[in-house]
């Protein structure tokens, strides 16, 4: 089975009710929007449990965009777009958030608002491979495991702006 | 396709990069520490797979007999099929953390991170899905 970052990408239905803040009841079924657009079928009930990583991913995610985007206004110069690029394409296949999240203001230092994103994206990177062990369907398994890497590889390249 | 059948393809990819890098590494002396770096790195998880295969009492695949040297033609064309190596393996390796439950699919999540990150190394830019077609 191959999942199309295509397919991936077009499923910003596939958690339309975390973008809509709404509660964990109404996350049912979302799972498999997700495998079917990735041309997986899926169980016939859906697990309540990757509903609810599902949610807590998308929380995550929408976090650390808030904080590349915050870093990427405070200091241009490090020419962070293509991480709040990538980290944009994270929340689309989760589930982009409605509400900006309360994050602190970046620091006015480069080097320390440098640092402190290369923790958010290793810290991120850690989490969703941690995710992906937990997670039941192998299309949910699969992305997680591959915005783990993603991350990671962005935790690398922001260490580099130091 | 079983999780042993993605680990023999895995495998035929390690081979293949205990072949390619020392050949880049010989040929342009601008990248033989990345090259010989890299070869050590490929030679442990090749060694770990044949490990892994014997364990499972299955046949590893071997070495093929010969492989494109056109690709590492120019120094510029030797990075990209390196990147492109890479990509290949995070590729299998995302296809194999599908495939598998619990221990099986945390080394291949882990194999995952490790070419994704090497692909780095040979020039590559973040991705956000690295793995994904």
């Amino acid at each position: 089975m191959v999942i199309s970052r295509r397919a991936l990408l077009g499923t910003g239905a596939a958690t339309v009710a975390v973008a809509a803040g709404l509660g964990g009841a109404a996350l049912g079924h979302r799972l498999d929007d997700l495998a079917r657009s990735v041309g997986i079928e899926p169980h016939q009930e859906p697990d309540p449990a990757d509903d609810r990583l599902i949610a807590r991913v998308a929380t995550d995610q929408n976090t650390l965009l808030a904080q590349v985007e915050a870093a990427a206004v405070k200091h241009p110069k490090l020419g962070l777009g293509p991480f709040v690029a990538i980290s944009t394409a994270h929340a689309k296949a989760v589930g982009v958030s409605a509400v900006v999240p309360d994050i602190a203001p970046p620091p006015a230092n480069r080097a320390k608002a440098v640092d402190e994103l290369v923790a958010a994206y290793a810290a991120a990177s850690k989490q969703r491979a941690a995710d992906s062990v937990r997670a039941a369907s192998p299309a949910l398994v699969r992305v997680l495991a591959s915005m783990s890497a993603g991350l990671a590889q962005c935790a690398h390249e922001i260490g580099g702006l130091r | 396709m079983t999780s042993t059948e993605t680990l023999q393809d895995w495998l035929a990819l390690e081979h293949e990069a205990v072949w390619l890098y020392p050949v880049i590494g010989a040929r342009y002396g601008a990248l033989a520490e990345r090259a010989r770096r890299s070869y050590d790195d490929h030679g442990t998880v090749r060694d770990g797979l044949l490990t892994r295969l014997h364990q499972l009492k299955v046949e590893p695949v071997p070495p093929a007999l010969s492989y494109d040297v056109g690709r590492v033609r120019t120094k510029g064309r030797a990075v990209a099929a390196a990147r492109q190596l890479e990509r290949d393996i995070a590729a299998v390796c995302l296809t194999l953390v599908g495939d598998s439950t619990d221990e099986l699919r945390t080394y291949a999540t882990r194999g995952l991170r490790r070419a994704a990150l090497a692909e780095l190394a040979w020039d590559g830019r973040p991705d956000a899905f690295p793995g994904l077609p």
